[in-house]
């Protein structure tokens, strides 16, 4: 009893000097915090040189990976280039929209219109501003990893479906993908419920016939979707299921995107079962109006602002393949390919920037 | 004859008990101990033995370790040292199943505050031990019926246990330790949850069904009016360690120590002593043909006022006289039966003093002790009746 | 001063990660038979659930709600049943019901044999104390992924998820039941020399069960509250409609399928504790 008494006591003044150093600590560093630019080298850029009270521009973050990167590209050039502070708040994509028309969020540099019916709505009634495309030669639709169609002789992989090319082509293979909450039927994994593709995958499964021997099923959220995507691919399991590209996991994986009729205007409906390839989404910007409005300079830029899927896709294994983090791939890209962006920015902004690379 | 024999029964508490034990064998105190190394002699070195279908009392205040004694009796508390012999086997020897089968046949336990099983109905609760034994159900019922009549409880087999009073709960306790039919039982501060009244009543009824059963019974108490009431014999107990050990009388006219003697000292003594305590030995002889002029002489050669008047053949006590009735028969020539007085009274030799009390108040002579036999042993005046409670 | 200095690094996650990793590609098997028999359990289950007539479903709630607690109650669980099915939730209600029970179920077999041995060894129990703080306070998404990783997606790792997340309550409530039976109530069974088998389900549980029953009724709310998070990882049901609802900002679906999660908690919550009264007996 005793003896766990002056334990006790014991603790409580270790508690109590940890406490103390921690607060004398604090103290001691509050005058510095006052200057922190003196610290960290990025922020060397003449920050007095600028206009003062330039509000701070808040990225969205609706929770993959190329827009993170784009977020961070950009941010880095409104950063050094022009002075601005910049923030990135995650949400899901509605809920970014919601904010951008707030002014909330100021910026979504990956406007997927494709997959948010409501999206052309809020574009005519002028709510949110649409400055351009950031990329169009992106891609979706069914993907299965290379190993199921050619086999993978490294990993002792065979090739179990090798005519699989079509979509249609799965009907042959219901027993290659099944679906262990249901025996017998195979399993297509889906995007996430509340995409819009989400259901246009499902009008394409009907059409195809798939839906006779395959649950088409949604996987909850895109996290979930690319972990049973890359759980099946480390296994070398065969998957089948709906993804998109650019991300990490089409650059670090292997995929083969199966065949559909080329994109058709009159096909893309749901009484024709959109039954053929999906256009190019047009990736646009977007941004709050008023503020648009007060700093001519970010929409200049951000207007101007065009890269390519491919392009991102280096940048995303890039960071993959060093173990890098997203503000190291928007350095080493901003660094790599400064003839794509010189374009973009004025010349004033280039030479701060490339001042801030070092 | 011998049933229980503990021999320097050490228990100590604390993680390491044996150093501690080192220490105590040293002969440091229970206090120096406590200070030095934080342990807790419980019990220390105490040897005694119980006889087969005695009441052995085992008495001292709370913190005396009575209660831990009592436990290492049926090993519920590991023993740090010591030998105790049941039936001349050491119980310490035993494995877990002996010890099982020791507990499940010889030795069973009532509780102070009753250790019954909420969830279980009364007859459930007597249930139990047989249950353990695996006795089949009719039988352990049939078994538990009795035990529940035996204490005075029937009409309550099928309540809850909640349903019943303090005092009816410890008989659903006895019961149960009874249904078990041990050889020995346990009983730790059992009445002492219970009012004075109930209590009372439990002590008679203990008293009889133990002039009934004959088991060796093991009581704790810290009530030393209960102790000397029930005990054959007592044992005190004081910091750990055994004081005395004695029959009541022995403990009461011979305390140990100043302990002893304090704690004695609020005992009510009419409810210990006998009157075989307190009586002085017959010493006259008068029959009723005896001389008044003898039996005159006989009397002022004691320093008695009166004299029983006895039957020379079965000593039975006839009446009483004083000297002015024996002139009275010398005057008239009277035999003594004729003067003789019959409103005495008399008590068995191991009448309370508490009893003798109450009738002496209603004579004006001596009372008279008888033995079983109806014999007369001895008289107790009124001033050693004073004696005796002070 | 205030920076912690960055050479000393400690990458905690990396080792988890490669082991799990490590578990996905080398000991599918294990895994691999242990989704199988979860899922042939839930869907047992379900296909047990499916089979019962709705309106047997709602008689029986009316019936233990009735017997359990009085008619007033009874009725009440009804009208909330039968809103819930006028809502159009009563399919997404019975796959919830069969992945929670599931989930209970595995919880109460895993946790109570647990809970008995934190009570009986204090060294299991200082184990198993902090291991219990981290599931609890651990945020589930982190164990979402790799669940999907050993599991796959859809039921199977929602139940896994969900078991974590709701085994603690009983696991502590058993330690804790069986740690207060009454001391005297222990020696007094003791003293009868039981085997500790008949000690255990003689006494110790029988005097614990209320306290293990209120450990059921939160393990069951516990795996009610992850309902919408394990539907993140594709398990149908009530949760997946309000995934849906929140990720389209629909109000009304919401609202409809937040309403039903909460009465279907609502008559699993007080038929569980009523049930646990039952076991309660006064000293």
């Amino acid at each position: 009893m005793t003896i766990r008494h002056k334990k006790g006591i014991l603790l409580f003044f270790a508690l109590v000097l940890v406490l103390a150093v921690a607060t004398a600590c604090t103290q001691e560093a509050a005058p510095e915090a006052e200057e922190p630019a003196a610290e960290t080298p990025e922020a060397e850029a003449p920050a007095e040189e600028e206009p003062q009270e330039l509000e701070t521009i808040i990225f969205g973050d609706a929770g993959w990976d190329s827009l993170r990167l784009h977020n961070a590209i950009a941010g880095f050039i409104l950063d050094h280039g022009y002075g601005y502070d910049y923030d990135v708040i995650p949400g899901s994509t509605p809920n970014i929209l919601e904010g951008v028309i707030k002014g909330d969020v100021t910026v979504l540099m990956e406007m997927w219109q494709d997959n948010v019916p409501i999206y052309p709505e809020y574009r005519e009634a002028g709510t949110i501003l649409e400055l351009g495309t950031n990329f169009d030669d992106n891609a979706q639709g069914l993907y299965v990893p290379r190993y199921v169609i050619e086999g993978d002789p490294e990993r002792g992989i065979e090739a179990s479906a090798p005519d699989l090319k079509h979509v249609e082509d799965l009907k042959n293979y219901p027993d290659l993908f099944p679906d262990p909450e249901d025996p017998g039927m195979g399993l297509i994994v889906n995007g996430p419920p509340s995409w819009a593709v989400t259901t246009i995958m499902e009008v394409k499964g009907a059409h195809y016939g798939l839906d006779e021997m395959y649950n088409i099923s949604g996987s909850g959220t895109a996290a979930a979707l690319a972990a049973s995507l890359s759980a099946a691919y480390e296994r070398g399991e065969p998957w089948v299921g709906y993804y998109w590209e650019p991300t990490w996991i089409t650059g670090k994986y292997d995929l083969v995107l199966l065949e559909e009729a080329p994109y058709d205007d009159d096909l893309w409906n749901e009484e024709a079962g959109y039954a053929c390839e999906f256009k190019p989404s047009d990736i646009t910007i977007i941004i709050n109006p008023e503020f648009a409005g007060k700093n001519p300079a970010v929409t200049e830029f951000l207007t101007n602002y065009e890269t390519s899927s491919a392009l991102t896709a280096v940048g995303l294994a890039y960071m993959q393949d060093n173990d890098a983090e997203i503000d190291e791939a928007a350095e080493w890209f901003i660094q790599e390919y400064e003839d794509l962006w010189k374009d973009w920015v004025t010349s004033e902004a280039h030479e701060k920037v490339m001042a801030a690379l070092k | 004859m011998e049933k229980i024999r503990v021999e320097n029964l050490t228990k100590i508490f604390g993680k390491h008990p044996q150093k501690a034990l080192e220490e105590l064998e040293k002969g440091k105190k229970r206090d120096e101990i406590l200070k030095e190394t934080h342990h807790t002699v419980g019990i220390g070195n105490v040897s005694f033995s119980v006889h087969e279908g005695e009441t052995f009392v085992i008495m001292g205040l709370s913190g005396s370790g009575k209660s831990t004694l009592i436990r290492c009796l049926n090993l519920l508390n590991k023993p740090t040292a010591g030998k105790i012999f049941v039936d001349d086997e050491n119980i310490l020897d035993y494995d877990k199943k002996a010890l099982r089968q020791f507990r499940q046949t010889k030795i069973a336990m009532v509780f102070q505050h009753f250790g019954l099983f909420s969830h279980r109905s009364v007859l459930e609760n007597v249930e139990f031990g047989l249950e353990i034994k695996k006795m089949d159900k009719e039988e352990r019922v049939t078994k538990s019926l009795e035990m529940l009549k035996a204490v005075g409880l029937e009409g309550w087999e099928y309540h809850k246990v909640s349903a019943l009073s303090g005092g009816m709960k410890q008989r659903v306790g006895l019961a149960r330790a009874l249904a078990n039919e041990p050889e020995i039982i346990l009983m730790d501060e059992p009445f002492s949850a219970l009012d004075p009244l109930i209590r009372r009543d439990m002590h008679t009824e203990l008293l009889d069904l133990q002039a009934k059963l004959k088991k060796t019974i093991i009581f704790i108490t810290h009530d030393v009016n209960e102790a000397f009431k029930l005990g054959d014999r007592i044992a005190v107990l004081k910091d750990g360690e055994m004081v005395q050990i004695g029959t009541p009388e022995e403990i009461l006219d011979n305390p140990a120590d100043e302990y002893i003697t304090n704690f004695i000292e609020d005992i009510d003594r009419s409810r210990v002593l006998r009157a075989e305590n307190i009586m002085r030995k017959r010493s006259l002889k008068i029959g009723k043909n005896t001389a008044a002029k003898i039996a005159l002489e006989i009397l002022n050669d004691s320093d008695y006022e009166h004299g029983f008047i006895t039957d020379r053949h079965d000593n039975r006590i006839l009446g009483v006289v004083d000297a002015d009735d024996l002139l009275l028969a010398i005057k008239g020539k009277l035999p003594i039966a004729e003067v003789m007085h019959t409103d005495f009274v008399s008590v068995s030799e191991d009448a309370y003093v508490k009893e003798v009390l109450e009738i002496a108040a209603a004579t004006k002579y001596p009372v008279a002790v008888v033995n079983g036999e109806g014999e007369y042993v001895g008289r107790i005046q009124r001033a050693a009746l004073l004696k005796a409670l002070v | 001063m205030n920076e912690f200095p960055e050479i000393f690094e400690l990458n905690a996650g990396d080792y988890v990660e490669t082991f799990v990793k490590w578990l996905t590609t080398d000991h599918m098997a294990v895994f691999d038979s242990i989704r199988d028999g979860i899922l042939a359990f839930l869907l047992r289950m379900q296909s047990i659930i499916s089979f019962i007539p709705w309106f047997v479903i709602i008689g029986i709630v009316f019936i233990a709600g009735w017997r359990l607690k009085g008619v007033r109650s009874g009725l009440f669980y009804t009208l909330m049943l039968l809103t819930i099915g006028l809502l159009g939730y009563w399919n997404d209600t019975l796959l919830t019901i069969s992945i929670v029970l599931t989930a209970v179920i595995i919880s109460l077999v895993i946790g109570i044999p647990f809970g008995i041995l934190s009570a009986n060894y204090k060294r299991m129990d200082n184990i198993v104390r902090p291991v219990l703080d981290a599931m609890q306070t651990m945020p589930s998404f982190v164990y979402l992924i790799p669940a999907i990783m050993l599991f796959g997606l859809g039921m199977v790792p929602a139940v896994f998820a969900t078991t974590i997340y709701a085994l603690p309550p009983v696991i502590r409530l058993t330690t804790l039941a069986i740690n207060s039976v009454s001391k005297e109530m222990i020696e007094a069974a003791e003293s009868f020399g039981p085997t500790p088998w008949q000690a255990l389900l003689k006494v110790e549980l029988p005097q614990a069960m209320p306290t293990i029953m209120a450990g059921v009724n939160q393990t069951t709310m516990m795996a009610m509250a992850m309902v919408v998070v394990s539907s993140m990882i594709g398990a149908k049901g009530l949760g997946y409609s309000v995934l849906i609802a929140i990720n389209r900002t629909d109000i009304a679906m919401g609202f409809d399928a937040g309403i039903s999660i909460v009465f279907l908690a609502i008559i699993i919550d007080r038929l569980t504790q009523s049930i646990g009264d039952k076991f309660r007996h006064d000293e």
